[in-house]
């Protein structure tokens, strides 16, 4: 629709959202599609002793059913190659796919499933980490040590990932400690939840498919369907139309491959769409739980001498993408202090759940609370206010971290004063409330991503990107930063995004790297048509080029702004009829880290452009129901440059509701088998506008060299990384005792004010 | 549908269009405004009455169209989000929350605007608490909430 009276400012996807015009992978319809459904294995760990779809098959209107022997024996996942399409012999989590159909419609799809015949002997399930790990545990994987292995990734036993980080004399400082405090931490695993649950459509045309699909990565999602179907990636075309939500839980390829080859098998195109449940239950993204042990040596006055950690993180049943887990915690476990002397292990343990994969900044809030729950415990320990507790030990510009990286110039410290002051650290506050303080931090991703620009000859501009949009900004941001170099305004700017077919590759939305990285990209590329059209002007003009400012819609001489020419007329003047620009990310340097070694180093052991937050949270604890609301979150945050305010606000204030609910009702439970009790919205609840909580942000803007564009670092995760540490120190000083339990519920307040331990 | 006996001719008023159509008893409002007349503004993201993504307006009443019959809304009124804008005018709840930058991915928006556009109905003058308890069917993981509740509050005094 043409629409007319749009505010000034407003996402380019956004008239399409708000009159429901927009088209999300489930609002489409092709012709002659198929409804595709799964048969799931129910069941954690099992062998299967039998599997025959010969009756499915046979059902008037089911175009397809498959099996692993239905397609290539390939085995797949980062760091280690553990899983396969479809179960194959061994079953590792209740939500693993046993088989898919195509049918004609959604009754016929089901009466297949219900016709496959699929049994199996139950093996014992392992679901205690620590039990995993002992002598003796049954194996999620017996055949580990002959799965391939990129990447320096230790694994043995139920072990996938070992990462360790080594720095000083641990031993000794310990001993000359003042204090030495040693604290336990649980947290359970959790979900990213995305409003949309995930859709797939597939349709073969030859051997070339396309597939439309709810993702935040549509090049990992290609590069899965090449792989695990043997198609060359040249002729997978991955298309996202709109995304509803990501966080995490879209990343990865995840049933792209299971549809591209239902409809090859149908000679039809294919539909899924995930129920809640399904999206509860089968991808492999879901937030790991922890158990996170860790102590710390500190003087009288309040310095940090040394830290130890032993971390388990449940990996689930496969490998996903959390081979840098270990690592990741590890760094959260280390925490943004200066410790000269640090040893912590991290273990990734596989066990019978749902796999854990990338949810927002993964390992964080969880190493995060546990870490910053400690810390708070340290300065209570020798008397000290917790924020000037942080005041003498966080890193600041030119520290060297617990980690041994040295700290360009940072603002960390800046978040602090600026979160605590927002709040009112200190105030006198009704019985029943109190403040909390945490501090956080994420570090940006370098990875390559490319850009191409078009100026028509009209004048109409073309991004196109491998970038995509699941609600963070991208394609609000993205044309600031093209409009900046073109001199002209953003909405003459069309981005054309998630589309593998038209755009370079790139990471996607994920890792917080869409600015920094296809940023810089789209910024490269937009500059070689800029370029281009201050050579055009200067002909024009009979200027030197270098004299050609582009600004307003206008190329014109610096200083004589009477010697002009419209940009819209310069393209078509040129030789081609057109400009075209096209480039790629310029790798950054990866800081230094000086005397720490790191075991199973996966890429975190330093942290390029490093993004700093404080979160302040005050709340209100019903002592007679241990029912916990959250009244208030001051937010202080460094990453960098903020180009796009509108998004950065929205990208803060939803991560820390996210953190909320990570923090006081989002955990998953098990049953001892391994199955979850909780995969539906009622049972494990989001928070509610009903529960949001008044949140202020700050951004404290430090320019950051060999970052992302005008110095920018990325931003999403950020957020969602110190919200449970701020709650659980503002619970316990409103309560008087401490939890050592994520999501920190009602019962488990409640529990701890009354002294009972679960 | 393959079978055709259990199905009922009845007539849909959606945004003041008439749709006559033929449909089994079993099908869900949302379903049908999707699958059979291609108004797929209403989103589904639970099929419970737990997310809100699939709210539509019947005779103005907020409902979660995911879980009620479809025949039900025989000779009533149904509001969808393609109904909102007039032409090329956008509601001035759309338009705000768009300002407010109340949308990221946009999937509950639709839910969230018909919600808005209810609560503004029965009460044109609602507080903050109001609000939330108004919109309190509806998640959203991305926003925070917090600019969603200011387009509604913006909204509520321009309508005054």
């Amino acid at each position: 629709m043409a629409i007319t009276d749009l505010p000034e400012f407003v996402r380019a996807d956004g008239p399409d959202k708000v009159t429901g015009s927009g088209r999300y992978t489930a609002d489409m319809t092709l012709t002659g599609q198929l409804v595709a459904k799964f048969k799931y294995a129910g069941v954690p760990s099992a062998r299967v002793t039998k599997l025959d779809v010969t009756a499915a098959r046979a059902i008037p209107g089911v175009f397809a059913v498959l099996t692993q022997d239905d397609v290539p024996d390939v085995r797949y996942s980062y760091g280690i190659a553990d899983r396969t399409l479809f179960v194959k012999d061994v079953v590792r989590f209740d939500g693993e796919v046993v088989a898919a159909v195509a049918a004609i419609n959604d009754k016929i799809a089901q009466q297949a499933l219900d016709a496959i015949v699929f049994e199996y002997d139950e093996l014992p399930a392992v679901t205690d980490l620590e039990a995993a790990i002992a002598d003796g545990s049954p194996l999620v994987h017996a055949d580990l040590d002959a799965y391939e292995v990129t990447g320096d990734t230790p694994h043995y036993g139920n072990v996938g990932t070992h990462s360790s980080i080594e720095m000083g004399d641990v031993d000794a400082a310990l001993a000359s400690a003042d204090h030495v405090i040693s604290s336990r931490f649980l947290a359970d695993a959790s979900h990213a939840t995305p409003i949309e649950p995930r859709s797939v459509i597939a349709q073969w045309e030859g051997e070339r498919v396309t597939v439309w699909t709810s993702t935040q990565v549509p090049f990992d999602a290609r590069a899965g369907v090449s792989e695990t179907l043997e198609v060359p990636s040249n002729r997978v075309r991955i298309v996202a139309p709109h995304v509803g939500g990501g966080f995490g839980g879209k990343c990865g390829a995840h049933f792209e491959p299971h549809i591209a080859a239902l409809a090859k098998a149908a000679k039809r195109p294919v539909k899924l769409v995930f129920s809640r449940w399904e999206e509860f239950v089968a991808p492999d993204r879901r937030r790991e739980s922890m158990v996170i042990d860790v102590t710390t040596g500190v003087m009288n006055d309040g310095t940090i001498v040394a830290r130890t950690g032993n971390i388990l993180l449940d990996n689930g049943a496969y490998m996903a993408d959390s081979s840098f887990f270990p690592q990741a915690a590890a760094m959260h476990v280390a925490g943004p202090y200066v410790i000269p002397n640090v040893k912590i292990d991290a273990r990734l343990v596989y066990t019978n759940h749902q796999p854990s994969g990338s949810v927002r900044a993964p390992t964080a809030p969880q190493g995060c609370w546990a870490v910053e729950s400690h810390t708070d415990e340290i300065a209570a320990t020798i008397g000290m206010d917790a924020l000037d507790f942080r005041r003498k030990n966080i890193v600041t510009t030119g520290s060297v971290g617990a980690v041994g990286q040295t700290y360009d110039e940072i603002g960390l410290d800046q978040c602090l004063e600026k979160a605590a002051a927002s709040a009112g650290w200190g105030q006198e506050l009704p019985e029943g409330e109190a403040l909390g303080i945490s501090v956080g931090w994420w570090p940006s991703f370098h990875a390559p991503a490319g850009a191409y620009a078009k100026m028509h000859g009209d004048g109409a501009v073309q991004i196109i990107t491998g970038a995509s949009e699941c609600g963070t900004g991208s394609v609000m941001t993205l044309r600031m930063l093209a409009a900046d170099e073109l001199g002209i305004d953003e909405t003459s700017i069309e981005l054309i995004y998630q589309d593998t077919g038209a755009a370079p590759s790139g990471p996607g939305s994920s890792g917080s790297m869409t600015l920094f990285n296809h940023g810089r990209a789209v910024e490269r590329a937009s500059r070689q048509i800029s370029d281009q059209l201050k050579e055009l002007a200067a002909t024009q003009l009979e200027a030197n080029v270098d004299d050609i400012v582009l600004a307003n819609g206008v190329a014109s001489v610096a200083g004589t702004p009477s010697a002009s020419v419209p940009i819209v007329e310069l393209a078509g003047a040129s030789e081609d009829g057109e400009l075209l620009g096209s480039a790629s990310t310029e790798a950054l340097e990866w800081p230094e880290i000086v005397g720490s070694s790191c075991l199973g180093d996966q890429g975190f052991a330093s942290w390029m452009a490093p993004q700093f937050s404080c979160h302040v949270a005050r709340v209100r604890v019903d002592k007679d129901t241990g029912v916990t609301r959250v009244l208030e979150v001051h937010a202080a945050h460094d990453s960098g440059t903020i180009i796009n305010p509108m998004a950065a606000h929205g990208q803060v204030e939803g991560g820390i509701l996210m953190g909320i609910g990570q923090a006081l009702t989002e955990g998953t439970q098990y049953d001892d088998s391994g199955r979850q009790r909780n995969a539906g919205l009622l049972e494990y609840k989001l928070q509610t506008i009903a529960d949001a909580p008044k949140i202020s942000t700050e951004f404290v803007e430090i320019y950051t060299p060999n970052a992302g564009p005008k110095g920018a670092k990325g931003l999403a995760e950020a957020p969602n990384v110190a919200t449970c540490g701020a709650i659980n120190n503002a619970i316990a000083n409103a309560i008087g005792t401490r939890l050592n339990q994520l999501p920190m519920t009602a019962e488990r307040v409640w529990n701890a004010i009354e002294g009972e331990v679960e | 549908m393959s079978n055709t006996s259990n199905l009922n001719a009845v007539e849909l008023t959606v945004n003041g269009v008439p749709y006559p159509v033929a449909i089994e008893t079993s099908r869900n409002l949302s379903g049908v405004l999707r699958d059979e007349l291609g108004l797929t503004g209403t989103k589904e993201g639970c099929d419970d009455c737990e997310c809100g993504a699939c709210m539509v307006l019947l005779d103005g009443q907020p409902i979660n169209s995911c879980s009620y019959l479809a025949v039900q809304a025989q000779g009533r009124e149904i509001t969808t989000v393609e109904g909102l804008a007039e032409g090329d005018d956008l509601h001035p709840l759309q338009r705000n929350i768009l300002a407010a930058g109340g949308v990221q991915c946009g999937f509950c928006t639709p839910g969230m605007l018909m919600s808005a556009t209810a609560l503004l109905e029965r009460n044109p003058d609602p507080s903050q608490d109001e609000i939330k308890i108004g919109l309190s069917g509806n998640l959203c993981r991305c926003t925070g909430y917090a600019k969603i509740l200011d387009a509604v509050s913006n909204t509520a005094v321009e309508l005054r």
